[in-house]
């Protein structure tokens, strides 16, 4: 643990048992390759900067504040103060609220996972208890607390030794699957067609381990950009011919029979299998300056 | 909340088997409330723009460019239709590679969701057929796509009448879980564990999205609202007499402030004793 900041202390509660938690990071995002923006006309980088947008003169960082728009398009200023205002005092206590079967959660609305971990060592009793018993009745808690300046709410599960808190989005930052799917057409598929793509499932079924993924784009990336210096014409990208509905059993059929006798080989389009150069070039592409941010 | 114009547009692949398809995001901060940045002094929206960093002059969106650095102060610029012709079946399809047990790929890892559809009728039916065979295989597929200038690990799950489809966090993005649990105790104390068992029982729901209101949202929507009333009313006055304008405007906020208080401290209670 040592190095590792929490970013929240407070207290874990489940009925009349709690103890002291910390928070952790448990993922961070790094970033895609950036380009530089450069003016054509130059060749010179651009640099950005904020103006006023009638008077047209730039503002600097301490005469920026925070508005919104009316609906006659005119803005009013708003006080700091009067947003923070809005945010209730913490408590500091993650409680349970309320506690859903782990496959009943709709995870569409993840948003960031933490490690909960106990603060002290006379918490580990409490935080053992807590997270076996969430364990055994596979069960995630739902418990909401003020954090990092917003009313959070938190989905609790127990993970291995310890327990990962996932901060969800608001219901209004999510559109349902439901929703979402409900104008899709529902087709009726034919048994044979059904089996020989279950066919083709099962000749594909393995392991897959997320920490090995690799990326490579830089690579592709860079290989366009040396053709592009060379003045080479760029290849373009060839058509995809799509299944026609009267096509569809046939290719199912081909599919089948051809995962059959490949099913043992390794496959090229497996990029798992990539070289080490791969490896450590698109670690060193991430570690680049961050991407602008526009404000 | 209102369908979205596609975010990726292309192919859904299962060994010979193709169709076209959307992918829209699942989630939005469209409605979220934004505040602008205002110019203290005019009061006026601050915009940003770009400027030549030698010449200092401003630049015209149609000399803007994207530049891929070679060396220093040597770019090799690329256009959006250059970028298209980066060689990676993965920019314009979703092949899926292999298929693994649904539940297995740990909650960790998940980034962000996607909604997957066929993007024409003629692909109706074989993204059915694919949907529908991972469904009644329990399984969910593993592949890879261009998003974003990163080539990503995805996962598509079958959910209804579509696909779910979540991007990966990479191998460096997750932190090991050792660093953090390695001294936690594996053993537990049986009474506490059945007490606390006994309280999650009683307290078993359904999943709702009511479960992730936000108060504050609403507290800050009302101060808008609240905020343009109070100008509004000051503007009708301000014909009548200028003098009276400020203190009015002000009297109103700090009772919307108290207000606003109030009402957040009482949803907070309601939750706890719910």
């Amino acid at each position: 643990m040592a190095g590792h900041r929490a970013q929240w202390k407070g207290h874990l509660k489940i009925g009349d048992l709690s103890c002291a938690v910390g928070l952790y990071t448990a993922a961070s995002t790094s970033d895609r390759i950036s380009f530089n923006m450069i003016n054509e006309s130059t060749g010179n980088r651009l640099k950005r900067e904020f103006i006023d947008s009638e008077t047209e003169e730039v503002v600097e960082r301490d005469q920026q504040v925070k508005g919104f728009e009316t609906d006659n398009g005119d803005y009013i200023m708003i006080d700091p103060d009067e947003v923070a205002a809005v945010i209730p005092d913490s408590d500091k206590m993650l409680e349970a609220e309320a506690f859903v079967p782990c496959g009943k959660i709709d995870d569409v609305y993840f948003d960031k996972p933490y490690y909960l971990v106990p603060v002290d060592d006379a918490d580990h009793e409490a935080f053992t208890s807590i997270r076996d018993a969430l364990s055994k009745t596979s069960a995630t808690a739902i418990a909401r607390t003020v954090l990092f300046r917003r009313m959070r709410t938190v989905l609790i599960r127990a993970h291995g030794k310890g327990i990962i808190a996932t901060t969800l989005n608001y219901d209004y930052e999510v559109r349902t699957s439901k929703e979402a799917f409900k104008d899709v057409a529902k087709v009726k598929v034919e048994a044979e067609m059904l089996d020989l793509a279950k066919h083709i499932i099962g000749t594909k079924k393995g392991d897959f381990d997320p920490a090995k993924f690799e990326d490579r784009y830089e690579d592709a990336l860079a290989a366009l950009v040396k053709a592009k210096a060379e003045g080479k014409t760029l290849p373009k990208p060839k058509p995809i011919k799509v299944s026609k509905p009267n096509d569809l059993l046939k290719a199912l059929q081909e599919s089948a029979g051809m995962e059959k006798s490949s099913a043992k080989k390794p496959k090229a389009a497996n990029a798992n299998s990539g070289k080490k150069a791969t490896a450590s070039k698109s670690t060193k592409s991430r570690a680049k300056p961050a991407k602008k941010k526009a404000s | 909340m209102a369908p979205r114009r596609p975010y990726w547009r292309g192919y859904l692949k299962l060994s010979l088997v193709t169709c076209p398809v959307a992918m829209t995001p699942a989630t939005s901060e469209s409605e979220k409330v934004r505040f602008h940045t205002l110019h203290k002094e005019t009061g006026n929206r601050v915009v940003s723009q770009y400027i030549d960093s030698i010449t200092g002059k401003p630049v015209k969106d149609e000399h803007e460019a994207k530049g891929y650095e070679r060396g220093e102060n040597d770019y090799v610029l690329l256009t959006d239709e250059d970028l298209e012709a980066v060689e990676l079946e993965t920019v314009r399809t979703i092949d899926i590679e292999k298929f693994v047990p649904r539940g297995s790929i740990e909650w960790v890892y998940l980034e962000t969701p996607y909604y997957l559809t066929a993007n024409d009728k003629i692909g109706d039916e074989a993204f059915a057929v694919i949907r529908q065979a991972m469904e009644a295989e329990s399984v969910v597929g593993i592949s890879r796509v261009v998003l974003g200038r990163r080539e990503r690990a995805v996962v598509l799950e079958p959910r209804g009448q579509g696909i779910v489809v979540w991007t990966l966090r990479f191998g460096d993005e997750v932190r090991p879980e050792n660093e953090y649990f390695s001294g936690i105790d594996k053993k537990s104390d049986a009474k506490g564990v059945s007490a606390i068992e006994a309280v999650i029982k009683k307290r078993m729901k359904d999943w709702s999205p009511e479960m992730v209101s936000d108060p504050i949202q609403e507290s800050l929507l009302k101060l808008i609202a609240d905020k343009k009333k109070a100008k509004k009313q000051s503007k009708a006055k301000t014909s009548k007499s200028k003098e009276d304008d400020d203190g009015e405007e002000e009297s109103n906020v700090v009772n919307i402030m108290d207000a606003l208080k109030k009402s957040v401290a009482k949803e907070l209670q309601s939750r706890k004793a719910g």
